[in-house]
This record gives C-alpha cells, structure tokens and sequence, in this order.
C-alpha cells in the first residue's frame, strides 16, 4: 500500500470506471463475434455462438453494475488508487518487462535474459545496493545458461535462441 | 476393503526411485516457489506443465502435486520467519507464528506448523481414498443436465461465498468463460471469435493467463508494496522437533476441528485461503487461551495450518471425482490431466484405475516426504529469501517469460502474458479475485458442451434443470449458493423482527 506521505497520482474511482469500462468492451466484443457465428438454433441444435452470447451478455451486464457502483459510491473510492512514488517504482519494473518481451524476437532468450538481468542489477547498484561487477556477470549469465541447460537440453522444449543460435549455428557450420 | 487393495496397488507402482526421486524434486521446487514472491502454486505448477507433456501421466501427476504441497509447506516458512505470506492462504499463519519468531520461538512455530500441516492433509487424503470411489460411482449415473447443475453450483458457490464484491467475480469469471471459448468450438469443430487473428486460431491458453496474473501480477503488487524482507533466524534441531511434538497432542482438539474445516471448504470451492481463516479464528473464539492469540500462541499456528493442507488435498476429490476444481492450483492441475488426455470425472476412476490410486497413494507418501525435505532445508530457503530482490525479480520474471513461451513455442503467449500482468495488478488492487477467472478458463470448454448437450435433450427448454430430483436439486442447490448473502440478510432480519415482535409480547 503506497504510504501517505506520497502525492496520490489517480482516485481509486476512475481506476475502477476505467476496467469496468475495459470488461465492458470485452463483453460487447464476445457478443458482436457470436452475433457473427449465429447464436441461434441450426441444423444441429445450438450454433457456436449460443453459449458465448450470454457470457459476453452476462460480462457486459457486470461491468455496467460495477461501473454504476464505482460512479455511485462517493467516499469509499474516492480514496487514492496509487500514490506518484509507487507507481513510478511499478512503472519501473514493468516497462523494463515490456522492453525484455520486445527484444526476445530479435536478440533471442538468452541474450535478452542476460541484458535484463543485468540492467536490473546495475540499477540496483547505481541506486546505492552493491552489486560487484563479477556478481552481475555471472548472475545474469548464469541464470541464461541454467535455462538452456534445463529447458532446452534436459526438458527439450525448444526457446528462441535468436542471436546467439545464430551465431552458434555459424560456429558449428565453420566446424569440418 | 476395495480402497486399501486399490491403495496398495498405487503404492506398489509408485515405489520406485524414479518417483521418490521426483517428489524429493517437486518439494524442492514447491517449496521454491512458495517462498518466493510472486510466484504461488498456481503458477508454479502452470509453469511446470509444458514440461511434463512428454512423461507418463502418473509421473507427471506426481510431480505437480507434490509441488502443490511443497508450495503450501514454503507458504508457511515466510509467514513465520518474514511475515511475509508466500501465498494467500497462509496469511493467517502470520498472526500468530511471526509473533511465536520475534519472541525466538521460531523452530517450534515452523515444526508445529509442519507437523499440523502434514496432520491436516492426511485428513484430506484419508477422505479421498475412502470416499472418492463412491462418489465417482454415483456421478456415473450422471448425465449432461446433472453436469451442468454440478459446474453451476460450482460457480453459484464461488460468487455467494467470495469475500470479493459479487459482481467483480462475476466478471472476472466471465473473462474466462469467454477465454475458453475463443477457437475451435468443440461441439461443432468451427472456429469461432477469432475476428480473423492467425494468433487467436489456437485459444487462448490458461496457462499463459495464470502465469500473467499470478506472477506477474504479483511483482507489480510486491513492488508497489516496497517490500523488505528482514526475517527472523530459524534454528530447527532435533531436539527442538521432538520438544514440540511432545507438546503437540494437547491441542488434538483444535487440529481435529480445523481438519473438518478444512475439508468442508476444500470440498466446495471455498478454498484453503477461506479454509485457513475460518479455522483460526474458530480456534481463537474457543481457545482457553484466547488473550494471547495475536502474541504467539502456537494454537493460532495449528489450526490456520491445518484447515490450509487439508483443504488443499481434500480439493482434489471434488478434482477427480466430478472434475470441479475446489482450489486454483487445482484447476491448473485439472487443464494439465486434460492436456495429458484424461479425462477427469467418474470415468476416471474406471478407465484409469492406476493413475488415480497412484496420485492418491502418492499423497500419502508425498506429504511425508515433504515434512522432512522441509524440516531439513528450511535454512536453506530462508537464505534465498535474503537475495537482493533486484537478482530474484528478474530472475522470476524470465522464468514466467519462459514458462509463458513454452507452451505454444509463441512469441504472442509472452506478450500475452504481459497484458494479464497488467490485468493482474489492477484486479488484485481493486479486489477481483483471479481463481474464478482460471476455473472458468479451465473448465469453460467442459461446462458449454454439458449446457449444449441438455439443449439438445430438451429442445432449448431450461426446464431440463429441474426434469428429476436429483439435477432439480443440485440447479436449487446453485441458485440458494448464488442467492446466498441476500438470503442471510433476509434471515437475519426476519429473526429480530421476529424476536422484537416476541419480545413486546406480554407475557
């Protein structure tokens, strides 16, 4: 819970007004593309969007409840959602996890991993915990390489190597 | 006895060095990711499940459940040394085993909590080996109505009983109805909602939906949170295990009472989180020693503890007999065994006779093992708990990244899996629950074709539901759980108008 000495960024209310308006959406979306399948009765009994229909007719009627109920109830939402502080802590985690899951297409699932981890750590470091250079270097390589030995060798689910499969791949090409 | 032959059928093929070497492994891993923040069963076990796909079911079952229980057991060693709860349903093991540490009594807080725990769950396996069969050979008379009033009830149950607003899990249940529903219809084989997205053509799997929300998720939370951990030190000996069991038989009253509790609420959908509250503060209203619960009393360690495992085993009978989940974890397990291709319901108990009295007899022995992998490794995890959170968090998150890409090999699973992080955050901080969400999502495919299929026998008349006693009061059953706070407030004010009306008349 943010503490109260941090400036509230947004009214509980308007986060409540805003996800009921989202599950809204996604309601009207089930019922418009059942709507395009028929959610009638065919040649065999209910179409396929008989059933889907109602869960989205069902989920729209409850973000109106729920939205009705944030506009409606005065003092118990109008209460801080998130403070500035914390929030800028969350966004700080979460768009350095966005950028990981941008770059796995092109540097592959290791080498972002590495980069990431990393990052993190160096953070944490400039921030005044202290991270040794050699303590960076081989966390974030060694968690990258227990992951391929685990999942990629022992358990043989195949992870994007990217980069790195190129380059071993290159390697092992050059090999007689 | 049928049970005890069938029972030491399970043992004799679960008795190998293979599958003892995999529970020692899926403790460790339970235990692992019930320490952590951020990951929980749930996600734990949906993270393992990609990789199980190429071992034998039974193995495989082992495995998962055995994380299940490692999971709970790790859950219960941050309540007591951090007070930090490693999942939901151990908060009411911080009140008072975090107490029971600072007063440095933590080795016997973490052994009662332990032995209470492994009692617990045995409470729960000994209902499912002496009443699973029974109930699967009377859900064989079940047909399509009978199975959609059962999932009704299931659902009806878990809105009426939800400490969350009605109306929030409502939604969140429907989010995963409609998840399940994107893709091929498995009635008629079209596909359906996909709006001509490649990417929408294979579903949407929950897996990736509980790997978002659950760890993700959570992250976001623990970071908003600032979270620190400063933990008590544990020093567990073998003479500190054997001063408290000694201490131990004196509260059989208690552990009987919050097995009972346990069981009920891991039976129905209530869950070990309801489970574990419901039995503390019962023990604190009937204590002899009421005043000191909240100071460390060890009473108020047994009993939250207790009703926590034996909800969480006993959530496997409702798992296995009818195919309801009584418990997230549960659910996740449920999604593995059809993925597996089993399926879970009465015939279950017929065709796959060994995998079902293997993961029973495995829980006798599992549970055991996870007693002792954790009373001798609990410095081990507690030192993971004092790394840096800025190694651990992003350590988690590339596991999540990993387990989220395994299970289609997609890139958009990932992506996927970033947006039910951020649904994640926001549901857990306005109080949505998530557990209806992957129930739904899970057994959505499973619920549609029993509502399609009594369509069908009836020509679209919901009257189906109420065409014998036996589906007319399992329909009634769901709609009093759906009615349920409404019809409490009403008892409840019929009762004092009632008692006022007597009370002015004269005597």
């Amino acid at each position: 819970m943010s503490s109260p000495s941090d400036t509230p960024l947004v009214a509980t209310r308007w986060v409540e007004t805003g996800l009921a308006l989202f599950t809204g959406a996604l309601g009207a979306i089930l019922m418009h593309g059942s709507l395009a399948i028929g959610i009638g009765w065919g040649d065999a009994g209910p179409e396929a969007g008989y059933f889907p229909f109602y869960i989205g007719l069902l989920l729209s009627c409850a973000s109106l409840g729920n939205l009705l109920l944030a506009l409606l109830r005065r003092p118990a939402v109008a209460e801080s959602f998130v403070g500035r502080q914390a929030f800028r802590q969350v966004l700080a985690v979460f768009l350095p996890i966005v950028g990981f899951v941008a770059a796995i297409p092109f540097t592959g699932i290791y080498l972002a991993s590495i980069l990431f981890i990393a990052w993190f750590m160096w953070r944490a470091r400039r921030a005044g915990q202290g991270h040794r250079w050699l303590t960076m270097v081989l966390v974030s390589c060694g968690a990258a390489l227990a992951s391929y030995l685990i999942f990629a060798l022992w358990f043989k689910v195949p992870l994007p190597a990217g980069l790195l499969g190129d380059v071993a791949n290159v390697l092992g090409g050059l090999r007689p | 006895m049928s049970e005890i032959d069938s029972l030491m059928q399970g043992m004799s093929l679960i008795l190998s060095a293979h599958h003892l070497g995999l529970m020692v492994v899926g403790v460790l891993l339970g235990i692992l990711v019930g320490v952590l923040p951020g990951l929980g069963a749930p996600n734990g076990v949906a993270l393992l499940l990609p990789l199980t796909f190429t071992m034998e079911p039974v193995s495989a079952i082992i495995l998962l459940s055995c994380m299940y229980w490692g999971a709970l057991f790790g859950g219960s060693i941050t309540s007591i040394l951090f007070n930090i709860p490693g999942e939901p349903s151990s908060v009411a093991t911080t009140f008072d085993g975090y107490p029971m540490a600072r007063n440095g009594q933590a080795g016997e807080a973490l052994t009662a909590a332990f032995t209470s725990a492994l009692l617990g769950a045995l409470v729960g396996v000994l209902l499912l080996t002496f009443l699973s069969t029974h109930i699967a050979r009377f859900a064989l008379q079940f047909s399509s109505p009978e199975f959609f009033a059962v999932y009704l009830l299931a659902f009806c149950t878990f809105i009426g009983l939800s400490k969350n607003p009605p109306l929030k899990t409502l939604v969140a249940m429907m989010i995963g109805f409609g998840m399940a529903a994107v893709g091929m219809d498995t009635v008629s084989g079209e596909l359906r909602l996909t709006f001509e997205q490649p990417w929408l053509l294979s579903g949407l799997s929950f897996e990736v939906a509980v790997i978002g929300l659950f760890g993700i998720g959570e992250i976001l939370c623990t970071v908003e949170e600032g979270l620190v951990f400063r933990g008590e030190r544990a020093r567990i000996t073998p003479m500190v295990i054997l001063r408290t069991w000694a201490k131990l038989p004196r509260y059989w009253l208690t552990w009987l009472r919050s097995a009972l509790v346990g069981c009920w609420m891991g039976v129905t959908p209530g869950g070990p989180t309801a489970a574990s509250f419901m039995s503390y503060s019962l023990a604190r209203r009937f204590s002899k020693n009421r005043e000191r619960f909240g100071s460390g009393e060890v009473e108020g360690v047994i009993a939250p503890e207790t009703a926590d495992h034996s909800a969480g085993t006993s959530a496997l009978l409702p798992m296995l007999t009818l195919g309801i989940p009584g418990s997230a974890t549960a659910a996740v397990m449920l999604g593995g065994l059809m993925i597996w291709g089993l399926h879970p319901g009465p015939t279950l108990f017929v065709e796959q006779h060994d995998f079902v009295w293997g993961l029973i007899a495995s829980m006798y022995l599992g549970n055991v093992v996870s007693l002792i992998v954790v009373l001798a490794t609990v410095p081990l995890f507690a030192s993971i708990l004092r790394i840096p959170f800025s190694i651990i968090a992003p350590i988690i998150i590339m596991v999540c990244a990993i387990g989220a890409y395994s299970v289609h090999n997609s890139m958009t699973d990932v992506g996927l899996m970033l947006i039910f992080g951020a649904l994640g955050y926001l549901f857990k901080k306005l109080g949505y629950p998530i557990a209806p969400l992957v129930l739904a999502a899970v057994l959505g495919d499973k619920a549609e074709d029993a509502f399609r299929q009594s369509m069908l026998f009836s020509d679209g008349q919901l009257a189906i539901f109420w065409s014998n006693p036996l589906v007319a009061s399992l329909t009634s059953a769901a709609l009093v759980m759906l009615f349920w706070p409404l019809l409490a407030k009403a008892i409840a004010s019929l009762r004092s108008v009632l008692g006022r009306k007597l009370a002015r008349r004269p005597a």
